[in-house]
């Protein structure tokens, strides 16, 4: 089918129709660098959205289980004849939510999978942050510097000051709160924790996550500091992990909440809503592509379907002189492969060259001055090799079409018609 | 010695159009047309001598009837086969040219031989070209079909309906598009090609003085052959 004969003919009328050719190979490119573009900028906001997210928190954090209401007749028997009476309390032993035995479960923790790359200590407790008059609750968070930011990177993502070596009494804050105060380095601010601990602290370090509601309301001090504010001892509340492949944590955290005596939870049960944001975003990334393809589709086709239509009476002179069926429907399908072909290659060439020109502009994300890039290119080699996969198959099923109507010309009604 | 196989046959060609009312066009053709014969099918317009010259040229089919070509019945025929015979035993000349402009001329001619392969293509280009030459086209060969007059272009299709060597050669008013000068010239170049390669050529034409220069002249009126029926 895809003979000698088949193959000089599609070629010679490629080159004969210059114009028409142009035309085609125009619309096939378009359509090819609108899908690179789109595809790496899509999949590129959602990489940074993702990045945004899972860089600011942990992964996988363990804490222990939260307490549940009881009933009141699942309660343990105190007083005689198991009667309560209505309107009467109960005082139970109160009992903080801590892990004692950390550091064995640390490493433990660390050598659990390969994924886990990080293992972090964590105190976490709510507190108000003051300075003169004004007053804000915040989160208290103890850490390890230098641990912790193997999990949680905030050392980069600093303004001003430091994060790494902080010492007792000092803080590091982010840029929000650290306005909102009109703090500088070395400021003195008062926290007290919700167990009515107050102590002093020095502005060490401001820092700019990028994530609005770590910037404005957390507050990163030493862990010893962190336990003895909130009277855990040497206990922790928490401990964070950073995996290797985010979406594996769902998986690990499952495996996990059978092995230790503790919750763990993933991020991607805490941010089901970012999850289905990002799942809604990737199908309008999808129906781009295929209507941007059907577009494609749709102008080969048409452009050939004029081809066979202005070429009726030679095909079938064609046809007359013995060319097949299977010959005619060659010439046009090699034709809008060929055209796809070319199309796909210098589509792809102009979508790349967009994709890198675009990538090199930088805005400013905040007034910190944190520049990220204005398009946040995701370009890979599996999406450039998709849309020339898809320009293919579109050349190819385009021109089934006009080559079957090709195909099927009755030699006698159109030599008849003139 | 026995008598050589006929060209073409046909035995009892009836043919009915089906166009709602059944409209039947040919009454019992029976035709005999020999190797290097030259006939003439002659008749008026909607006498059926297209559809006559359509059922041999397989390009269409009887409703009744039997279809010889070198000895073996059509009826029998695969479409590929049809369209094998077509390419290889039948040369096709048509009212109009019909010449691909994106191909020049001596690639026009060659082209019933791209369709059997590049071998083959090349093997007749020489042939072609001198056949090019002999029809006063020698100087052209590289022309596009445009660049020619309308009695060049129709040179070109004749000589292209000979490029597979066919046994037989099918012209359908070949001169109807032409003025009288150019017409009279196509037609005696086709009776020189008759000469010069035995060829036989069956002429459909409505034109009485062509016909009378032919070997034989097969009048057909209403469907019916009203002199030379070989039965």
């Amino acid at each position: 089918m895809w003979d000698y004969f088949s193959w000089s003919v599609a070629v010679r009328n490629l080159r004969h129709n210059t114009r028409q050719s142009l035309l085609t190979v125009g619309i096939v490119s378009t359509s090819v660098t609108l899908i690179i573009f789109l595809t790496a900028l899509i999949s590129g906001l959602e990489r940074r959205l993702l990045t945004n997210v899972t860089d600011a928190i942990a992964h996988i954090i363990i804490r222990p289980t939260e307490r549940l209401p009881i009933p009141a007749w699942k309660l343990p028997s105190i007083k005689q004849a198991d009667v309560l009476y209505v309107g009467e309390t109960i005082k139970l032993e109160q009992r903080k939510r801590k892990i004692e035995e950390w550091p064995t479960w640390l490493s433990r923790l660390e050598n659990y999978d390969p994924e886990v790359l990080a293992v972090s200590p964590v105190v976490e407790g709510q507190g108000i942050l003051s300075r003169g008059e004004k007053r804000k609750g915040v989160l208290v968070t103890g850490v390890i510097p230098e641990r912790h930011n193997l999990v949680v990177d905030l050392q980069s993502k600093l303004v001003r000051g430091r994060f790494f070596g902080l010492n007792a009494g000092e803080v590091t804050l982010g840029w929000k709160l650290a306005e909102e105060f009109a703090l500088q380095l070395g400021d003195k601010v008062r926290l007290v924790s919700s167990d009515d601990m107050a102590a002093s602290y020095t502005v060490a370090g401001i820092f700019d996550s990028g994530f609005g509601a770590v910037d404005s309301s957390t507050v990163f001090l030493p862990l010893r500091d962190a336990q003895s504010m909130f009277g855990l001892g040497t206990a922790v509340t928490s401990i964070g992990l950073k995996l290797d492949h985010i979406f594996e944590a769902d998986n690990i955290a499952g495996r996990l909440a059978m092995q230790v005596p503790y919750e763990a939870r993933s991020w991607m049960q805490d941010n089901q809503s970012l999850l289905s944001g990002l799942r809604a975003q990737s199908q309008s990334s999808d129906l781009i592509v295929v209507f941007t393809t059907v577009a494609a589709g749709l102008g080969i086709a048409a452009i050939l379907v004029m081809v066979v239509v202005s070429k009726l009476r030679e095909l079938g002179i064609l046809k007359a002189m013995g060319a097949t069926r299977g010959q005619i429907l060659a010439v046009f399908a090699i034709q809008g492969t060929l055209l796809a072909v070319i199309g796909g290659i210098v589509g792809s060439a102009a979508g790349v060259a967009l994709c890198l020109f675009l990538s090199r502009f930088r805005s400013a994300a905040s007034v910190t001055g944190r520049l990220v890039e204005t398009f946040p290119m995701n370009l890979t080699v599996g999406i450039v090799a998709q849309a020339i996969f898809i320009a293919l198959a579109v050349g190819f099923a385009a021109s089934l079409y006009p080559a079957w109507r090709a195909a099927r010309v009755n030699a006698i009604e159109v030599i008849r018609s003139t | 010695m026995s008598a050589p196989a006929p060209a073409i046959e046909l035995r009892s060609i009836s043919k009915t159009y089906h166009d709602g009312v059944p409209t039947p066009v040919l009454f019992d053709i029976n035709l005999r047309v020999m190797p290097g014969e030259f006939a003439a099918v002659v008749g008026a317009s909607g006498s059926g001598k297209t559809t006559l010259l359509n059922i041999i040229g397989l390009l269409d089919t009887p409703t009744e009837g039997e279809v010889w070509l070198g000895g073996r019945n059509v009826a029998q025929l695969t479409d590929l086969e049809r369209s094998n015979l077509r390419r290889d035993y039948l040369g096709f000349i048509f009212q109009f040219h019909y010449l691909l402009p994106e191909f020049n001329v001596l690639e026009n001619t060659l082209m019933p031989c791209r369709l059997r392969g590049k071998i083959y293509r090349d093997r007749r280009e020489g042939d072609m070209a001198e056949l090019l030459r002999q029809v006063g086209l020698g100087e052209r060969l590289t022309y596009r079909p445009s660049q020619l007059s309308g009695g060049q272009q129709q040179r070109v299709a004749i000589v292209r309906a000979l490029a597979n060597d066919p046994v037989i050669i099918l012209a359908d008013e070949p001169t109807g598009n032409l003025d009288s000068v150019n017409g009279k010239a196509v037609f005696n170049l086709m009776r020189e090609l008759n000469r010069l390669t035995h060829k036989a050529f069956l002429i459909v034409t409505h034109d009485e003085a062509f016909a009378r220069e032919a070997d034989r002249a097969v009048h057909i009126r209403d469907g019916r052959i009203i002199n030379g029926n070989d039965e």
